[in-house]
């Protein structure tokens, strides 16, 4: 009896929370009312989707475009990027160049002039200090900042980067060796260990954005959060429920123009189809589209009006990995470039969504060659040929070809795609190798792949990104393992080499030369398709938007009627 | 003289009583056909499909149902019906081979912690709480990792990880049947534990768990589309109901056939079971002898 | 109740093993980081410890109430994580299971009583058919009624009665049908056990006897069942939250898995092994309180 007694109470005791924490689940609602204003004018809100949780939004610390898509509102750089992708000056007065001496004559130091009436949300000024120390704690080995390594051109970066082991004496030894100085408090001296012409653009980029020594000392990881997250740019962060939403809203003290919007926030949906259902449901204003259901958005009668698309600075190819048979015979290699025909991939199982490539460098970025690589059209014919040539004029005497990818929905369409057209055009069989996504990660920067599938997408628009890095000898990104000394050579003088054009031109070279051999065998450029209701105006987009369309110039946007 | 009719009445075994109270459960039987059909359907499908199951037609994507592709095509122009079929082979042999690796372990667990004495039968519970516990998709992704994407993969993670409800359930079935006065009547004519146990606990314990087993073959088909979901799937072109669902789902608002199909597909096969795994169940009860 | 403790550790040990095992590390991504950057990150996250210090630094931290950073979010805390998450996949859960048992119970006993009826079909159908559409399937549908087509309910979120129904009914709906069917099959095996006849020949009314004899021995199996239903309704259903954006634990394990967040990992497994240790606690207790001839020591 007592035993029994003893049961129930338990099992009360157990249920009763339970039941509170439902109940008291209920009175929070997370969807923010948005912000009517005084006039009877149509609310300033935006409403976009993240695809998920940023996993920081510390500046110096990110690498997400979700992560970027707030960063970029909250703070401003010393330059930035107009819409055709140059560069413009924002903090800065303006662009350091060798004919108003921001630039020395060797190339390897910059000197950046600040606006004097650029200040912080708290109404504080921007100084050359605050710049000074972001970069240095960019830098700074505790930190383990992901684009650390894109500042290694600075003198003494790298150096101070790699000094975890050493004691605090050494560390802050090197910490001064960085050749980053607020020569006075606007203005800031970089020197280079080597000229790179392409600084510039990497100075443009979020680590670079200038940051509050004070805050981020008194309230170390929580400086991140509403309402320590201070910034100098035309929107401030006021809310951020985990893993829910974040609220941006205009920055009444912004130094700049201020936003048109009063308010941009960002839920975190991460099912394309629930972004999708949101959008239809007017809970959002923008939105992805799941891929492949282009088609049938292009045909319903009223969402059809709503879509933009735009072309993106990202290039999917396959990559071969040139030391493992049968891959490490250039003509094969060709054979099965020429034997896909991505223009079918393009039009029909893509509807239309991206353009065919044929070279690695895509449309609008600097060094894009429209025609490079015709060489590889689809062409069956030519296919056969090559393989003849490669030494397998009976295609069944190949030795088994295994293609490996990491298991997502687009990626199964491409291998399956990929699979058919071996079959079909060179009647070889493709073994499919669909791996989960880490693993597939480290078997490929590992070497282990033979034929893999993978993109790149810019970092910042110069072919100083997309080349050396991928098909340098032994380059950080360079998986298919190609080495050619020619290539490096080129790569090295095209990298500090300050006339532009022949820069350029030596990179277009370098290009043609990977074209040539066939490390990697190009499918298509990215084009972004997604939905916009009639009632937002002004977007404007570029190739390198982060996850929400227009981020780039979001102070751009109003919404009407 | 209810005595004298059951004396004149011929013996059966439990098993073969069972069988003819089954033929007479019309729902059971007609489960059972359902199943044979699409069993006979699944492998014949290449006979009587003029498309492979792999068979792509680039100028015919995402079409909807027609007379040359009565169920309609996928994303890459491939015969709805055709994969569907194929599919059935893949999806029952996921859903049934799990169930074999669930039942050989579980049962006896379940059973001989429950005849055995407390003191085992708490230990080995905590033991199976571990495997609960288990991290199931760390362990999943482990097994991938080794065996690669294909069925065989599927069907071990899946009942690798799926047998504790099964050992539950028996336990705790067998522990009330434990009680019972037969049993006792049993254990006092001589019978011993192990002959107690595996002829007239686990029979009469079947009843829950066959309900499970029929429950537990769409999940794990389920489990499968998740896994598929998720990415650590039976890799393509081999195509499975659970894959099949997974992939309409991203076009899901482009053409909602081809979740639909296999859905229904699923839906038939599970009815079916259901059906023919009641009929069981009420055949071997011995209560409803008639 | 000390038996936890050996379980606990068995798990973290396994799981924590398994971590470092599965191939593909949290720095390993498409566009792999410099070598110096991967050093550093190892040293900050104290990865490049050896396993056992690892181990034993995490345990250490553990039984003290810190499970541990998570990469995927901010370095936040984990067990500040979970306990933000908790109430929300919980709170989803626990009205998930009282759907499922509101809807499973009652329709599984009248589909026992009166067998072979329309009631049995219209059940039997019911429970088929939620049974053989996969969660996220149910979901999509829902959202695409509700909120696309008829406007009437959110796509999403948390905080009010709206946006609980959708996931709740969708997560509620194959531990129903498989509740009524377990609930049917017991109950046509106690109906026709002898002491029911006893009772019925001592005429006794119907609902008396239905409610004190058949139901108590009949809800055992569904106990059985429906402990681990609701342990894994508490921990959450990846699936569910990911569709409906629930910001709760259900996710956490899932994505921690895949992104290799081995603090979220560590601290999610410790929490679901006490979830689910203390549910089945919970189950056999009920055992013992509903069927007296079962004891423990």
């Amino acid at each position: 009896m007592k035993q029994r007694l003893f049961c129930i109470l338990g099992l009360l005791l157990i249920v009763m929370p339970l039941g509170l924490m439902v109940a008291c689940t209920k009175g929070e609602s997370t969807t923010p009312a948005p912000q009517v204003q005084s006039t009877p004018s149509v609310p300033q809100v935006l409403r976009a989707n993240l695809d998920g949780e940023p996993a920081t939004i510390d500046p110096n610390r990110a690498s997400w475009s979700r992560e970027r898509t707030v960063i970029m509102q909250v703070f401003q750089g010393l330059l930035g990027f107009n819409q055709d992708l140059t560069l413009k000056p924002v903090v800065a007065r303006e662009i350091p160049s060798v004919s108003n001496g921001g630039i020395s004559a060797d190339g390897k130091t910059y000197t950046f002039k600040l606006r004097p009436e650029v200040t912080w949300s708290d109404g504080k000024k921007v100084t050359a200090n605050d710049f000074e120390y972001s970069i240095k704690r960019l830098l700074s080995p505790d930190l383990a900042a992901q684009y650390a390594s894109f500042y290694f051109d600075i003198a003494g970066g790298k150096d101070y980067f790699g000094s975890a082991k050493k004691d605090d004496a050494a560390r802050t030894q090197l910490r001064s060796t960085v050749a980053v100085k607020a020569v006075d408090a606007s203005t800031l001296q970089i020197t280079l260990a080597q000229p790179r012409p392409t600084f510039l653009q990497i100075m443009a980029l979020w680590p670079a954005y200038p940051l509050r020594e004070d805050i981020i000392s008194k309230f170390g990881d929580k400086w991140t959060e509403p309402p320590n997250y201070i910034g100098n740019g035309p929107f401030m962060l006021t809310e951020w429920v985990h893993q829910d939403h974040l609220v941006l809203k205009a920055n009444p003290n912004y130094w700049g123009t201020k936003p048109r919007l009063s308010e941009f926030q960002l839920k975190m949906i991460t099912d394309a189809n629930a972004e999708l259902a949101a959008y239809k449901n007017n809970e959002l204003d923008m939105s992805r589209v799941p891929p492949g259901t282009e088609k049938a958005v292009m045909a319903d009668p009223v969402i059809s009006k709503e879509i933009l698309r735009f072309p993106e600075l990202t290039t999917f190819a396959f990559q071969f990995n040139v030391t493992r048979p049968p891959f490490d015979n250039v003509k094969l290699r060709q054979a099965l470039a020429t034997a896909i025909d991505r223009v079918a991939f393009v039009d029909k199982v893509r509807n239309g969504v991206g353009k065919p490539a044929l070279s690695w460098v895509p449309p609008g970025m600097p060094g894009y060659d429209p025609n490079l690589g015709k060489e590889y059209e689809f062409n069956v014919a030519k296919a056969k040929q090559l393989l003849t040539e490669a030494g397998y004029p009976d295609s069944s005497k190949l030795p088994e070809l295994k293609f490996q990818y990491s298991d997502t929905a687009g990626n199964r369409l491409i291998a399956q795609f990929l699979q058919g057209q071996l079959k079909d055009n060179l009647g070889v069989n493709l073994t499919l190798e669909p791996m989960e996504s880490k693993a597939f990660t480290q078997f490929v920067n590992q070497e282990k792949h033979t034929w893999a599938w993978f993109g790149w997408g810019a970092d910042y628009p110069d072919p100083d990104n997309w080349l050396p890095e991928l098909f340098g000898t032994k380059a950080g990104n360079n998986h298919t393992v190609y080495s050619n000394p020619k290539f490096d050579a080129l790569a090295k003088q095209a990298k500090s080499e300050l006339d532009n054009a022949k820069r350029l031109q030596m990179w277009a070279e370098a290009q043609k030369m990977v074209m040539a051999d066939t490390p990697i065998a190009t499918m298509f450029y990215r084009e972004r398709f997604i939905l916009v209701k009639p009632t937002v105006k002004g977007i404007k987009t570029t190739g390198m938007d982060g996850q929400v369309t227009g981020d780039l110039f979001l102070t751009e946007i109003n919404l009407t009627k | 003289m209810a005595i004298a009719i059951e004396a004149t009445r011929p013996h059966h075994s439990l098993w073969g009583d069972a069988i003819i109270r089954l033929k007479r459960n019309r729902f059971a039987v007609a489960g059972a056909i359902i199943i044979f059909l699409i069993t006979m359907l699944a492998f014949l499908v290449s006979v009587f499909s003029p498309y492979r199951f792999d068979q792509q037609d680039l100028n015919a994507i995402l079409q909807g149902p027609s007379k040359a592709h009565p169920f309609g095509t996928d994303d890459l122009g491939r015969d709805v019906l055709t994969r569907l079929l194929y599919g059935a082979r893949t999806s029952l042999a996921v859903g049934i081979f799990a169930q074999f690796i669930v039942l050989i372990i579980g049962i006896p667990i379940g059973a001989f912690s429950a005849s055995a004495s407390s003191r085992v039968d708490n230990f080995i519970m905590r033991f199976v709480d571990v495997i609960y516990a288990f991290p199931d998709i760390l362990f999943i992704i482990l097994i991938r990792s080794i065996l690669g994407g294909s069925i065989y993969m599927m069907f071990l993670a899946i009942g690798l990880v799926a047998w504790v409800n099964v050992a539950r359930l028996i336990r705790g079935q067998v522990l009330f049947q434990k009680q019972r006065d037969f049993v006792i009547a049993a254990r006092a004519m001589g019978a011993s534990e192990r002959y107690i146990t595996i002829k007239h606990l686990i029979p009469n314990s079947l009843g829950p768990v066959i309900v499970a087993v029929t429950f537990n073959i769409p999940r794990a088909i389920f489990a499968e589309a998740a896994l598929s979901y998720i990415g650590i799937g039976i890799k393509p072109p081999t195509p499975s109901w659970g894959t099949m669902i997974r992939d309409g789902y991203d076009v899901i608002f482009a053409a909602p056939y081809l979740v639909l199909f296999p859905a229904v597909a699923i839906g038939m096969l599970m009815l079916s079971f259901t059906f023919l795994g009641d009929g069981l169940r009420d055949a071997l009860d011995p209560r409803l002898r008639r | 109740m000390l038996w936890l403790i050996p379980v606990l550790f068995v798990v973290a040990f396994i799981t924590f093993s398994l971590m470092h095992l599965v191939p593909g590390g949290p720095w390993d991504q498409e566009k792999q980081l410099a070598p110096q950057v991967v050093e550093n990150l190892n040293r900050k996250y104290n990865l490049d410890k050896p396993f056992i210090v690892q181990f034993g630094n995490f345990l250490w931290n553990a039984v003290r109430g810190d499970l541990g950073v998570s990469y995927s979010y901010q370095d936040k805390g984990v067990t500040q994580i979970l306990l933000s998450g908790l109430p929300k996949t919980a709170g989803l859960g626990v009205t998930a299971f009282l759907i499922a048992i509101i809807i499973g119970i009652p329709l599984g006993i009248a589909a026992a009583l009166k067998q072979n009826s329309t009631v049995d079909y219209i059940s039997v159908f019911f429970s088929t058919l939620f049974a053989n559409i996969p969660g996220f399937v149910i979901g999509i549908l829902f959202i695409i009624l509700f909120s696309v087509t008829l406007h009437v309910l959110p796509t999403g979120g948390w905080g009010s009665i709206k946006q609980v129904i959708m996931p709740a009914v969708a997560l509620a709906a194959l531990p129903a049908a498989y509740i009524a069917r377990v609930t049917r099959a017991s109950m046509l095996e106690v109906k026709h056990q002898d002491y029911i006849r006893t009772a019925q020949a001592k005429g006794l009314a119907s609902r008396v006897i239905i409610i004190r004899h058949m139901l108590r021995n009949a809800l055992i199996p569904v106990m059985t069942i429906a402990g681990p239903e609701l342990a894994a309704l508490v921990t959450g259903s990846f699936i569910i939250e990911s569709l409906f954006s629930i910001p709760g634990i259900g996710r956490l394990f899932v994505q921690g898995v895949f992104a290799r967040d081995y603090g979220l990992i560590m601290g999610t497994i410790l929490f679901y092994a006490f979830a689910v240790a203390l549910v089945n606690l919970i189950v056999d207790i009920l055992y013992a309180v509903v069927d007296p001839r079962i004891r423990y020591e």
